[in-house]
């Protein structure tokens, strides 16, 4: 009976929220208007000028607790500094992150300062969500130790949605250890997928995973760039990519590794509770294929030294990207829109606040921030520090931000990815399925 | 007249907060999502009108939503039955005369106490883990280890294995039923000679059948709405192979991960047919098998 109630009170939640919205909307479009005309702007500007008023700002980001704890430090910091500004945080997990946003930004109570990642940041810039941070620039925004590259990584059409928070590249981490366990003293820096293929095998024959599988929407990505084609194409209204051989061929090697065992199965997966938890960590798998960023948190966890390898060719440069790992953007029903971007400011300048922030969120922007950290970053961050520095070098631009529906796509091909791990479905079936799937979402932004 | 308005007026008062919060929470959000199911509306921009196309993609073209009414309907199926077997066979056995029956009641009734919480579902998840406990027991009983996780019908079972060890509400309600049957019934039985079996057929089932109607209806609309375990053991996905994608999760996903919230509206109202249909059925074959002293008819 509770639980009835309890589910029952949820539905209408649902309808509410669902309700509110459509009232919510019409006001943003008004509002976003009058904030955005320069006469309000610069009246604010004359005020703080003669004295400081107090400005209550909320800052949202996800990530582990190891973030939350430095991310509440820095906050600490800044409101030292400026004691007029008192920031609310809001946290959460990655998953729950998302879902908790969607509904505020329905409400129009979106939180001023917002950690955004590269799948949301068309969703939520090319409807109206996110203030345009072009204006803000060199005045409130020091840009003048970032390179113009990585400030447009944040821009959707001409306008600058998020600014870059870090950078990463994607690559593998491994335990050179286990690695000698399978009889191989090194990996060759310019190794092959064919050449990746034999390692793996060589790894279950000697009772290990290789590694963990690959996101697929990351890794079928840069398959797909080191051909010269490209996951969506530049608008964001279909596929980029024409003939579905690429597909096949790069699942049919993926899933062709979880059925002779090399990688675990989706089910052995499920159970890996976090990184603590991982099979590399645990001494099961000898490496995992994710993002620089996470080589810190993952080599802490772990204890023991791990190293970081290129992704395998032909044409990995092609295939590599410099990404920004998140973005900081200023929601546009924020009252304090300028008071945001100065946190901004701090939060990718300030030399002291990325003392703690250490590389966490991708390897800083600002050349003088990135100086200033050298001399105290531990081993693992001088790996990932170095290896973007490689990375900058041997790396082809960026793709546009991922389109609008990027989340239901990136859902679509966990599910194939999933269905062919288990053999049930083949991977020229799931290309030609993932291909209607993915356009029929992406159709919607024509 | 007068002190007759008046004495309404006390009545409207309090029954205000409820009138007024289940208009403004309730009725207005309904059919506000009732208005959304024919929109496309993805929280940000402001809805547009798509007629019933979003009832046609989810009976025509969306494997996934067929997908997610299957496993809902196997989890009803498979765990109302069960969940009310259980309830009775253990309302039975603490309906006798014990000294230590306040505690098995207790005891009986905690699961459910704590039932449906993100601890409770957590736990489950470890529980059935590969080297959970469960499966620790069917090898020490010589049988083969389960992958719970890995098989999307023995994830399902995992879940209506949770919902069956939730039984203690249905089972209060069966414990009231039987405290209500006349012992006279019994004793009258029992001098014409009727053995236990027969008496618990030809009495108490008959007896307690209007309570069997009730529990049936609460527990499959309920049952229908399972969210948090599906929810939290299958990490917010459904999975494996969408073995757990309830509808509830689904609708939640369409609604709140993808921002297909008209389309998650429709999916509600959809529910609300099928449980709608569900409850009248159950009311009309009730005449067969429910039986009601007051009627006299037997």
């Amino acid at each position: 009976m509770k639980k009835t109630m309890l589910l029952l009170l949820g539905f209408t939640l649902l309808f509410a929220l669902a309700g509110c919205g459509s009232g919510g909307n019409n006001e943003t479009a008004g509002s976003g208007t009058t904030n955005a005309g320069t006469t309000g702007e610069s009246d604010k500007n004359a005020e703080k000028a003669e004295e400081p008023k107090n400005v209550k700002l909320r800052f949202a980001w996800w990530g582990g607790q190891p973030r939350h704890d430095y991310t509440l430090k820095v906050i600490e910091m800044y409101e030292k500094k400026y004691p007029n500004v008192n920031i609310e945080p809001e946290f959460a997990n990655y998953d729950d992150y998302w879902k908790k946003l969607a509904p505020q930004a329905a409400a129009n109570e979106l939180p001023d300062i917002i950690q955004m990642d590269i799948s949301y940041l068309s969703q939520y810039g090319m409807r109206g969500q996110l203030e345009d941070l072009t204006p803000y620039l060199s005045n409130i925004i020091n840009v003048s130790d970032i390179s113009d590259n990585a400030v447009a990584g944040g821009k959707v059409g001409d306008n600058l949605y998020g600014f870059n928070a870090g950078v990463n590249v994607v690559n593998f981490q491994y335990d050179p250890a286990l690695l000698k366990k399978i009889g191989v003293d090194k990996l060759n820096p310019d190794w092959t997928w064919e050449e990746y293929i034999t390692l793996a095998n060589k790894a279950k024959a000697a009772g290990l995973f290789f590694d963990t599988g690959m996101r697929p929407e990351v890794f079928f990505g840069y398959y797909l760039r080191t051909k010269g084609q490209h996951l969506y194409n530049a608008d964001g209204t279909a596929l980029g990519y024409e003939d579905d051989k690429l597909f096949v061929d790069f699942f049919s090697q993926t899933s062709g590794l979880v059925h002779s065992g090399a990688v675990p199965n989706p089910d052995y997966l499920a159970q890996v509770k976090g990184v603590e938890d991982d099979p590399l960590v645990k001494g099961k798998a000898i490496g995992i294929w994710q993002w620089t960023n996470q080589f810190i948190g993952l080599q802490q966890v772990a204890a023991r030294p791990l190293e970081m390898q290129h992704m395998p060719g032909p044409d990995r440069t092609a295939g590599l990207y410099l990404k920004p790992s998140m973005y900081l953007s200023v929601s546009k029903n924020s009252k304090n829109k300028e008071e945001a971007a100065k946190f901004i400011d701090f939060f990718v300048n300030d030399i002291e606040a990325n003392k703690l922030i250490k590389g966490d969120r991708g390897v800083p922007v600002s050349s003088k921030v990135k100086e200033a950290l050298k001399p105290i970053l531990e081993p693992a961050q001088v790996q990932v520090f170095d290896y973007v520095a490689w990375a900058e070098t041997n790396s082809t631009p960026m793709d546009p931000p991922d389109p609008v529906g990027t989340a239901e796509i990136i859902n679509i091909f966990k599910s194939y990815s999933e269905q062919m791990a288990f053999g049930q479905i083949k991977p020229e079936e799931a290309a030609k399925k993932f291909r209607e799937e993915a356009n029929a979402v992406l159709a919607k932004n024509k | 007249m007068k002190i007759a308005w008046k004495n309404h007026l006390t009545g409207y008062i309090f029954i205000g907060p409820f009138v007024l919060g289940f208009l403004i929470f309730t009725l207005v959000p309904m059919f506000a999502s009732l208005y959304l199911s024919f929109t496309n509306y993805d929280l940000f921009s402001p809805p547009k009108w798509v007629g019933l196309d979003n009832y046609v993609k989810m009976f025509t073209g969306d494997p996934k939503y067929w997908k997610s009414l299957k496993v809902t309907f196997l989890y009803v199926v498979g765990g109302v039955p069960l969940r009310l077997l259980f309830a009775l066979l253990i309302a039975v056995l603490l309906n006798t005369a014990s000294r230590a029956i306040g505690f098995y009641r207790t005891m009986f009734y905690l699961p459910s106490i704590i039932g449906g919480s993100v601890a409770v579902s957590i736990m489950w998840r470890n529980l059935f883990g590969d080297e959970g406990v469960v499966n620790l027991l069917l090898q020490a009983l010589g049988l083969d280890a389960v992958r719970w996780f890995g098989n999307p019908l023995a994830a399902l079972w995992m879940l209506i294995f949770l919902s069956v060890w939730q039984f203690g509400s249905s089972m209060l309600i069966f414990l009231a039923g039987l405290k209500n049957i006349p012992g006279s019934y019994y004793e009258a039985a029992s001098v014409d000679g009727a053995n236990a079996f027969s008496r618990f057929f030809r009495i108490t089932l008959p007896m307690l059948s209007p309570v069997i109607l009730f529990n049936a209806i609460m527990q499959t609309i309920g049952a229908f709405m399972t969210f948090v375990p599906a929810y939290i053991i299958s990490k917010g996905e459904g999975g494996p192979l969408d073995g757990t994608l309830l509808y509830s999760l689904y609708l939640f996903r369409q609604g709140f991960v993808f921002s297909n919230m008209g389309y998650a509206s429709a999916m509600a109202w959809v529910m609300l047919i099928i449980i709608a249909v569900l409850t009248a059925i159950l009311f009309k074959t009730s005449k067969f098998w429910v039986h009601y002293e007051s009627k006299g008819d037997s």
